[in-house]
């Protein structure tokens, strides 16, 4: 970059010159110069330069010293800087160097106001070169006979300027040629070097403003070599099992150096290289024998090389070698456990025998089998069984008893040192105690406290899942210690049962267990909460234990999380053994929120909301308050019947006003015929003299009940009650001209045209009877001269049951009241009371009536009679709270007594305006 | 002698002797492989005989054994300076023959020619031990051999080859010789040793 700025000033320079040479050379002569031209500057320094003016200028152009000025680039250099030394001489100091730069002119004001260039010059500012340091040199053998040396420097701070840096050498009595980097200003390589001669080396840097040497350097090339590291391995087998030979070549002269060597090696499924101790190998040499190494074992060799004499520098590895060694016997015998199945049959066991394939380093080859032996014990109660396998397990159905096993591994070698397992018939030795498990290091130990005399131990575990069988793992270990770190893969969060059985000489320990976790988590899941049974101030509570997948450690501790909607939470604490918690102390009839965590060593989980309301009231509050209520209740309806039934006259005096006798008013000569004729002497009592206060009575052919026989009309002995009743009814609706529904006339009769329209025939009458209570009843129809038809709803009542023929069907009721209908089957009523459904309910009542009245020998009535009557309750309440005249019909089939029928109806009457009391 | 006396020049002089023979064995070899690459590039016969050139010192002394160890050293000395010249100049016609595709040839003969003037450094430093002025080179410019056919130029180099690596195993034993007697031996003591 420097440089490319001092390019950059150069041309600039350069340019200038050109301009002023030709303007000066060519058509005006220069007026001036600078002195120093071009020169280059230690930064930091002080400089002055001179402007020195032609006199020709002075004469010519009146250009004196006085009006020059000094500018850098563009900018003006302050006047206080200037010196005019004579009147064509101006100087311009700078003390710092630093503040120039490139162009610095001089110019004058020609006429005092033009500017005018004199002259420029460049300055080049840099430092001068550093002294070198840190010089170093190695020779790098690239041949056998090829050995360049590099030698390295600092060259100090950048100077700013082009410096160049030179490497020389020479001996004491010769030089020769410099050594110049190229691209670099740090090194530089001497293709060739002499050995046993010493050089002296050092390192020149020079630039514009000076010139710095380094330290020296002198030394023997020889005394700082770094060789090329041995080729051509190979890698032979010994005669032993144990030893690998080693061969190399060298490439470099033994006239040149002697070497001494390092050989390092590693098994080829390891990553850690050992080393042959370099004492034995440090003198010249092209071969080695390794020994004491594993037989059967695969490893990589690699060597270097250096001075034998230590001085100099390491060669590089050389390239890798692999070699085997040769098989050998196995060192040991595979370590071997059993399992014991005493089902289905105790008497037999499936005793399944399983072992360790063993490491390479002990199997020391291929296994090629295995040698199993079972002796019985005593050894004469059966012949050894013998087995030979290739796989690492053998399962035998053998007799309950003690057995001895024996196994021995084969290679193609020989065989290794027999194993033996003790099978007793019971494990009736002592077992271990105390035992228990730490993690340490991300592995699980476990420990014991040990029993005396123990050969060796068994530790089995297994990891408990919910998804997965317990596969049995195992080791042995030497009866000597009490505890063991669990070899195998031992996962974080899962369960492991761990079962230590001591071995004796003659016998074994029962196995002791124990439970462990490498490392415990918070539980994946909280418990699922939920009620088991809700009260008003309780709630019992059930869970499940979370799954051994679940736990992740051990649970220490439950916590029951509760709250109302809108209140604090509560806590409560659980054994983890419990699956039932009852919460007390619970508001009735609130919603709770509970939920649930699990706790293990390091924090717990909690499970899903539940939600219950409590109970409004409690066990047995219900019957405590709906129990002394009925009986309250029953005991007031008692006493008021009770006080009703003993006040019964008072109670008639005023309900029943004394009314005055209809048969001593003048209209009642107006009655065509006495009712009397009519034979109801049921009627008659049923309404007693008086009883009949507004009654519209309706012209009844007596004869025609002659056509009846006796039998024939007894069943009708009620019916006939019903219809003086109704007839007394329609008629005191008639005569109040509201409530009246002829209807309840027509339901009287056995068809549709019974709903006839009254106000057709019957213009508004009044039946005035005689007495009340003691009167005798005459029944006197008292016609009113109004022509008026009935009331609107009336009619369209009228018109809804009984079609456009309700006058035609009316008057034949009258005609037939008593007549043929009754005669005729039973059926026929039936079928009208059919056509007569479609009205309304009260026709539906009025067909029950005819049922009860008319069909009573009838199943089918008989069962009509009794729906009648469950719906009569209703009615009767009905018409005893609110007095309606609707249905008088039911209350008379309900109630035989004749005698309470007006009770309910006559007061309606009076209400509705038919009647007024006089 | 009285420089030679002090534990520092004992010191040097037995280093210098013992990078001498080093270096003097280095030579050898290089001489040993430079002979086959001459002989391979040159065209001739391996096993080839060359009657003494002129101008080569001989390797060979008639009673080695009874000379002093300066003797030897100025014997060397002589010899390394001629073959220093030799060298050179074969160097010199091997460029005007082959040009810079000179093969190994040239940077062998080169790095002989170093290790050769790196010998007779050695000579003079171990002579100025011996408090003995180092001779004179005889001229700075050696006489304009004869002008030479090419064949004669090709076996004059076989000799001068042949003739160096001898001198390469006598400088060995020379120094020997110096380095078992230390400095200031220079007296005849070669008698004992050759037995």
């Amino acid at each position: 970059m420097c440089s490319g700025w001092n390019w950059v000033v150069h041309c600039l320079y350069l340019f200038l010159n050109i301009c002023s040479f030709e303007v000066s050379g060519g058509l005006v002569q220069s007026c001036g110069h600078i002195i120093p031209e071009s020169p280059v500057l230690a930064l930091g320094s002080n400089f002055t330069a001179l402007c020195i003016l032609n006199e020709s200028c002075l004469d010519f152009g009146n250009i004196y010293a006085s009006q020059i000025i000094w500018k850098i680039k563009n900018k003006v250099v302050p006047k206080e800087q200037y010196r005019e030394i004579n009147r064509t001489v101006s100087s311009v100091t700078f003390n710092d160097t630093s503040s120039l730069a490139t162009p610095l002119t001089c110019n004058v004001l020609a006429d005092g106001q033009i500017e005018q260039n004199i002259y420029g010059i460049s300055v080049t500012v840099g430092l001068p070169p550093e002294k070198p340091k840190n010089l170093s040199c190695i020779v790098y053998q690239v041949s056998k006979l090829t050995y360049p040396m590099k030698c390295t420097w600092n060259p100090g701070r950048h100077t700013f300027l082009d410096t160049h840096f030179r490497l020389k050498y020479r001996w004491s009595r010769e030089s020769f040629p410099d050594c110049i980097p190229k691209y670099v200003n740090n090194s530089c390589t001497i293709s060739d070097v002499q050995f046993f001669v010493n050089l002296e080396v050092w390192v020149e840097a020079a630039n514009a403003l000076g010139k710095a040497e380094s330290d020296r350097l002198v030394f023997d090339p020889i005394e700082i070599v770094k060789p090329l590291p041995p080729h051509n391995l190979s890698v032979n087998s010994g005669i032993l099992p144990t030893v690998l030979k080693l061969s190399w070549e060298n490439r470099i002269s033994a006239a040149v150096m002697k070497l001494k060597f390092n050989i390092r090696y590693r098994i080829s499924s390891d990553t850690n290289w050992m080393q042959v101790p370099p004492e034995d190998i440090a003198s010249p040499r092209t071969s080695f024998s390794i020994q004491g190494l594993r037989p059967y074992t695969e490893y990589v060799f690699s060597i270097r090389c250096m001075k034998e004499d230590g001085v100099g520098f390491w060669s590089d590895w050389s390239e890798e070698k692999v070699g085997v060694t040769t098989e050998d016997k196995p060192s040991k015998g595979p370590t071997i456990w059993r399992t014991i199945d005493a089902s289905p049959s105790p008497a037999f066991w499936t005793v399944r025998l399983m072992w360790k394939a063993l490491e390479p380093f002990e199997a020391n080859g291929v296994i090629l089998q295995y040698e199993v032996t079972v002796r019985a014990k005593p050894p004469l109660s059966h012949p050894p069984w013998r087995y030979n396998v290739t796989t690492t397990s053998l399962t035998l159905k053998l007799p309950n008893g003690t057995y001895e096993v024996t196994l021995i591994a084969h290679n193609r070698v020989g065989a290794s040192p027999p194993s033996f397992l003790l099978i007793p018939a019971s494990n009736s030795k002592a077992p271990v105690k105390n035992i228990r498990t730490l993690p340490k290091d991300g592995k699980l130990w476990v420990g014991w406290t040990a029993p005396n005399s123990v050969l060796k131990y068994v530790v089995e575990w297994c990891l408990m899942s919910n998804s997965s069988n317990c596969i049995t793992e195992w080791q042995i270990e030497p009866g000597n210690i009490q505890g063991t770190y669990l070899k195998g893969d031992i996962k974080p969060f899962k369960c492991y049962l761990i079962t230590v059985y001591p071995l004796y000489a003659d016998g074994q320990g029962s196995g002791q267990s124990v439970k462990a976790y490498l490392q415990q988590d918070r539980p994946s899941k909280g418990p699922t909460v939920q009620t088991k049974k809700v009260g008003k101030a309780e709630a019992v509570l059930t869970w499940n234990h979370l799954t051994v997948d679940e736990q992740n450690g051990f649970i220490r501790s439950y916590t029951i999380l509760y709250k109302t909607v809108d209140g604090n939470e509560t806590a409560v604490s659980v054994d983890p053994s419990k699956t039932e918690y009852t919460l007390s102390s619970l508001t009735s009839d609130t919603l709770y929120t509970v939920r649930m965590m699990a706790y293990t060593d390091e924090g717990g989980r909690s499970g899903p909301d539940f939600t219950f309301t409590t109970q409004k009231f409690g066990r047995g509050e219900i019957e405590a308050i709906v129990v002394p209520v009925c009986l309250a209740f029953l005991l007031i309806v008692l006493l008021g019947v009770l006080f009703c039934f003993n006040k019964r006259d008072l109670i008639k005096k005023h309900i029943w006003p004394n009314v005055p006798d209809p048969s001593k008013s003048n209209i009642a000569q107006w009655s065509p015929q006495v009712p009397a004729k009519h034979n109801f002497s049921s009627k008659d009592q049923m309404y007693p003299e008086g009883s009949f206060t507004d009654v519209s009575v309706v012209e009844i052919e007596a004869d025609d009940k002659k056509s009846f026989s006796e039998q024939d009309l007894k069943p009708f002995d009620l019916l006939k009650k019903e219809k003086s009743t109704s007839e007394g009814h329609s008629s005191g609706i008639g005569g109040s001209s509201c409530m009246s529904s002829p209807r309840q006339s027509v339901s009287d009769s056995d068809e549709g045209e019974s709903t006839q329209n009254t106000s057709s025939t019957v213009q508004y009458s009044t039946v005035v009877l005689n007495g009340y209570r003691d009167q005798t009843p005459v029944q006197v129809f008292s016609r009113s001269e109004s022509t008026q038809p009935l009331l609107d709803s009336e009619e369209r009542s009228e018109d809804h049951a009984g079609g456009s023929d309700g006058m035609t069907q009316r008057q034949r009721y009258f005609k037939q009241n008593c007549g043929q209908d009754e005669t005729k089957a039973d059926r026929p009523f039936f079928e009208r009371a059919k056509q007569i459904v479609p009205a309304n309910e009260e026709d539906l009542a009025g067909f029950a009536q005819l049922q009860i009245s008319g069909q009573s020998s009838q199943p089918l009535g008989f069962e009509l009679e009794e729906n009648t009557q469950e719906a009569a309750l209703p009615d009767v309440l009905q018409a005893s709270t609110e007095g309606q005249t609707v249905r008088p019909e039911t209350v008379e089939g309900n109630l035989p007594s004749v005698d309470e029928m007006p009770k309910s109806y006559l007061p309606q009457t009076v209400r509705q305006g038919g009647y007024m009391p006089q | 002698m009285a420089a030679a006396d002090t534990p520092s020049a004992s010191l040097r002089h037995h280093d210098l002797c013992s990078r001498g023979i080093r270096l003097a064995r280095k030579m050898r070899s290089d001489v040993t492989d430079l002979l086959d690459i001459y002989v391979e590039q040159q065209g001739l016969d391996a096993s080839i005989s060359v009657a003494a050139v002129e101008g080569v010192p001989a390797a060979a002394a008639e009673r080695w054994a009874e000379q002093t160890g300066t003797q030897r050293l100025l014997d060397n000395l002589a010899a390394y300076r001629a073959f220093r010249v030799l060298l050179a100049q074969m160097l010199e016609e091997q460029r005007e023959q082959l040009g810079d595709a000179n093969g190994e040839l040239g940077p062998a003969l080169a790095a002989v020619l170093l290790q050769v003037s790196a010998f007779a450094y050695h000579l003079e430093e171990l002579l100025e031990l011996e408090s003995r002025r180092t001779p004179a080179e005889e001229g700075s410019e050696p006489p304009a051999p004869p002008r030479l056919s090419l064949f004669e130029q090709k076996l004059r180099g076989l000799g001068v080859l042949r003739e160096l690596a001898q001198w390469a195993v006598r400088s060995v034993r020379d120094l020997r010789q110096l380095a078992k007697h230390g400095p200031g031996s220079s007296a005849a003591l070669g008698l004992a040793d050759s037995q």
